[in-house]
């Protein structure tokens, strides 16, 4: 089954602007540049306004390169029960994303899923998660 | 005297399935109507109504069913436990790291003027908008242009909301939270951590040579509806999702803004906040929103730290001038 | 001897008189009992502010230039007392080191000069005033410093699932003094302007009384063990503010502080 990522096309009667289309995405990253990255955790800053997953990358030639993901806003997956422990270090990660433009190992994470597809995040097991944001 | 567009706020509060007619909130031990509780805001519901729709304040029963039909697709997509491996990646974080809201019936949050849309700029206020910053205009939705951290807006710069871009519901994070103590209401939001104490004593409000961003509000009591006047706003914030205007529009107001917010508790779980925006400097006429809140006291307000975290406005103006050294080239 | 009786007496009496008519000492008059809030409890609320230098140095500091000599004497640093008990903060020899790093970078370094959050417990000791709101949802903190604020829950504990910048507070009362344990603290904000800080597991237990109409008492046991040898305490009073229709202001200064953080990517004139 495929899994839209982006937001379902709105009829008239949606009309929503998804908050990212006015945070300028593209401003900070370079859609010429997509990354495809595997790595492990070395850190989770649970900040806003988005929260940053430190991964470290095994590059083709042997060495490592930390790079930092920027994910959403830590207050949602706090709501889901995921708490600062629930990422733990040595978690491996794959990211899809696209480059800082100003060419520091930055990138986006559109897609941020565990070795096997899962995507992180979802599947929360809090109870006290409102019907409606579950 | 209440105005006509609290018995428009009624009707259309009416018109929306399960409201009761008549409530009465308990009171506080001192004696104040009882507003206290976690208010979160549910996204949907577009500021402008749709031209097409009219003076037609809800959606049919039709236009409900499609609307919650493309909701159960969406949130379908969110809750895929997998991403496909062919999934195509837009610039953004992650869908399923929002907060979408159940759909509604409301076709906008304008109530006044009866077709739910903006009333018009005034000439001075058009004029203002075109020659803003020697003719680039306010700053807006991001156009392109970084040169300093002034092209961007205040929600980039994470300077703050303003009182309607705290309230109005967007993808995430629409926490309000409404305590109360004697002579005193205190409107909390989740972004930016904005906290205003209003006082409910009569005092008159600060001199107009002071300006604030969340302006200065001063509260009293009609009937069991909390009426906030706000005034004394500086013209830096924007009025808008996010604070930010919407395309098209920057949300630009005047200094001379005067807000009034009406908050009725209709029922035990349900909140009206209802604002009028009254700007004759900016537009022809006033006014009015309305934004249904329900309680959700499992709901935290979480410390949205925006502006301590904003690694983003780094980034943005030295990706700008990396792509200028790169033109260069 | 009858002299020696009739002045004897006469001195008793004159004590005795003193006595009676002397001013009352602190220690007599110890038993203000504040007036109660809504919640049953002493009411603390109202808008207070520190009259210390603590937000410059928490320790004993001799008057000395500000970071900016263009400033002249509106940067420099007044004198002023510890509020530390004991005197000194009990640094680990590393972290000792670590403060002496802070105070050297402290014009472009202080938490304070970027316009971030003051964290607990500088928030309490900003030169801005601060109000305090009883409410049956928990006690508000609401600071003039950019914003920043945090409420005080008062039922059962609740863990921080993430670390912050104003904490996660959990309150109670003992008897008339309101006691705040503060937790998931993020270990970013400083304690001063002059570099004192604690990291990732600080920890702060807060006491706030009031021992007449117009002051607070203000306590404040702080620890981490991986910053300080020990535990250890500040205290201070704080001021209520009497004026007439006495607010909070604005100070939302982000604005002023972009130059600072982001100057050096502006397009530069001419390029």
């Amino acid at each position: 089954m495929r899994t839209r990522l982006a937001i379902v096309a709105a009829g008239l009667l949606l009309a929503i602007a998804p908050a990212w289309a006015h945070h300028a995405f593209q401003a900070e990253f370079d859609s010429s540049k997509p990354v495809h990255l595997t790595g492990t955790v070395t850190d989770m800053e649970w900040i806003n306004p988005h929260s940053w997953i430190h991964i470290d990358v095994k590059n083709p030639d042997g060495t490592v390169t930390n790079w930092m993901v920027e994910c959403g806003s830590p207050n949602i997956m706090l709501r889901r029960g995921f708490t600062k422990r629930s990422l733990e270090v040595g978690t491996e990660l794959t990211i899809q994303g696209y480059q800082a433009k100003n060419g520091t190992n930055r990138a986006n994470g559109s897609s941020v899923t565990f070795k096997d597809g899962k995507k992180l995040f979802v599947g929360g097991s809090n109870p006290d998660i409102p019907p409606d944001q579950k | 005297m209440i105005p006509r567009v609290a018995f428009l706020a009624l009707a259309i509060w009416l018109s929306l399935p399960g409201q009761t007619k008549t409530w009465a909130p308990p009171k506080t031990p001192w004696g104040d109507p009882d507003l206290q509780g976690m208010w979160p805001g549910n996204m949907g519901v577009p500021l402008q109504r749709p031209e097409s729709l009219g003076t037609r304040t809800t959606l049919t029963d039709a236009e409900f069913a499609q609307k919650e039909a493309q909701a159960r697709k969406q949130a379908q997509a969110d809750n895929e436990s997998t991403a496909a491996s062919d999934s195509k990646t837009t610039i953004g974080p992650p869908s399923y790291w929002v907060e979408r809201g159940t759909p509604t019936r409301q076709t906008s949050l304008i109530i006044d003027p009866p077709n739910g849309r903006l009333p018009p700029l005034t000439a001075e206020e058009q004029k203002l908008r075109k020659e803003a910053r020697g003719g680039k205009g306010f700053p807006g939705e991001w156009r392109g242009q970084a040169d300093s951290f002034d092209d961007l807006n205040i929600y980039y710069r994470c300077i703050t909301r303003g009182v309607l871009g705290s309230i109005i519901p967007v993808v995430y994070n629409n926490g309000n939270e409404i305590l109360q103590a004697p002579g005193l209401v205190v409107m909390r939001n989740e972004m930016i951590h904005e906290t205003r104490v209003i006082p409910l004593d009569g005092r008159p409000h600060l001199s107009p040579s002071i300006r604030q961003y969340m302006g200065d509000s001063r509260g009293h009591w009609e009937g069991s509806t909390l009426v906030i006047e706000t005034t004394n706003f500086t013209d830096q914030d924007a009025i808008g999702s996010n604070g930010a205007g919407y395309p098209g529009d920057p949300g630009h107001h005047s200094v001379d803004l005067k807000l009034t917010e009406r908050l009725t508790r209709v029922d035990a779980d349900s909140l009206n906040y209802q604002a009028t925006i009254d700007d004759p400097k900016t537009w022809t006429k006033p006014w009015t929103i309305l934004i249904p809140l329900h309680r959700n006291d499992r709901y935290q307000l979480l410390e949205y730290a925006c502006h301590e975290g904003n690694i983003a406005m780094g980034d943005i103006l030295s990706g700008a001038r990396a792509d200028e050294r790169k033109e260069a080239k | 001897m009858r002299n020696l009786v009739h002045t004897t007496i006469a001195a008793g009496f004159a004590v005795a008189l003193l006595w009676l008519t002397a001013a009352p000492t602190p220690a007599q008059t110890a038993a203000y009992r504040p007036p109660r809030a809504a919640d049953g409890h002493a009411d603390l609320s109202g808008i207070y502010q520190a009259l210390n230098t603590a937000n410059w140095d928490l320790e004993d500091h001799s008057p000395q230039p500000g970071t900016m000599w263009q400033t002249g004497a509106i940067g420099s640093e007044p004198a002023g007392e510890s509020v530390v008990e004991g005197g000194t903060i009990p640094y680990k020899p590393a972290a000792l080191e670590k403060k002496k790093a802070n105070f050297a970078s402290r014009r472009t370094n202080d938490p304070e000069a970027k316009c971030y959050m003051p964290g607990i417990p500088r928030a309490n000791y900003m030169p801005y005033p601060f109000q305090i709101v009883q409410s049956p949802r928990g006690i508000m903190f609401v600071y003039e410093f950019a914003s920043a604020n945090r409420l005080v829950n008062m039922g059962k504990p609740e863990e921080a699932g993430s670390d912050t910048w104003m904490g996660t507070n959990n309150g109670h009362w003992e008897g008339n003094t309101l006691v705040v344990d503060v937790t998931g603290l993020n270990g970013l904000a400083w304690f001063d302007r002059a570099g004192d800080f604690g990291g990732k597991q600080l920890h702060v237990v807060e006491r706030y009384s009031r021992p007449d109409p117009y002051h607070l008492n203000y306590e404040a046991t702080i620890e981490d063990p991986t910053v300080f040898t020990r535990p250890w305490k500040i205290s201070m009073p704080l001021y209520r503010k009497v004026e007439k229709n006495a607010q909070l202001l604005e100070f939302k200064c982000v604005e002023f502080v972009e130059e600072l953080l982001y100057g050096q990517y502006k397009k530069q004139p001419g390029k």
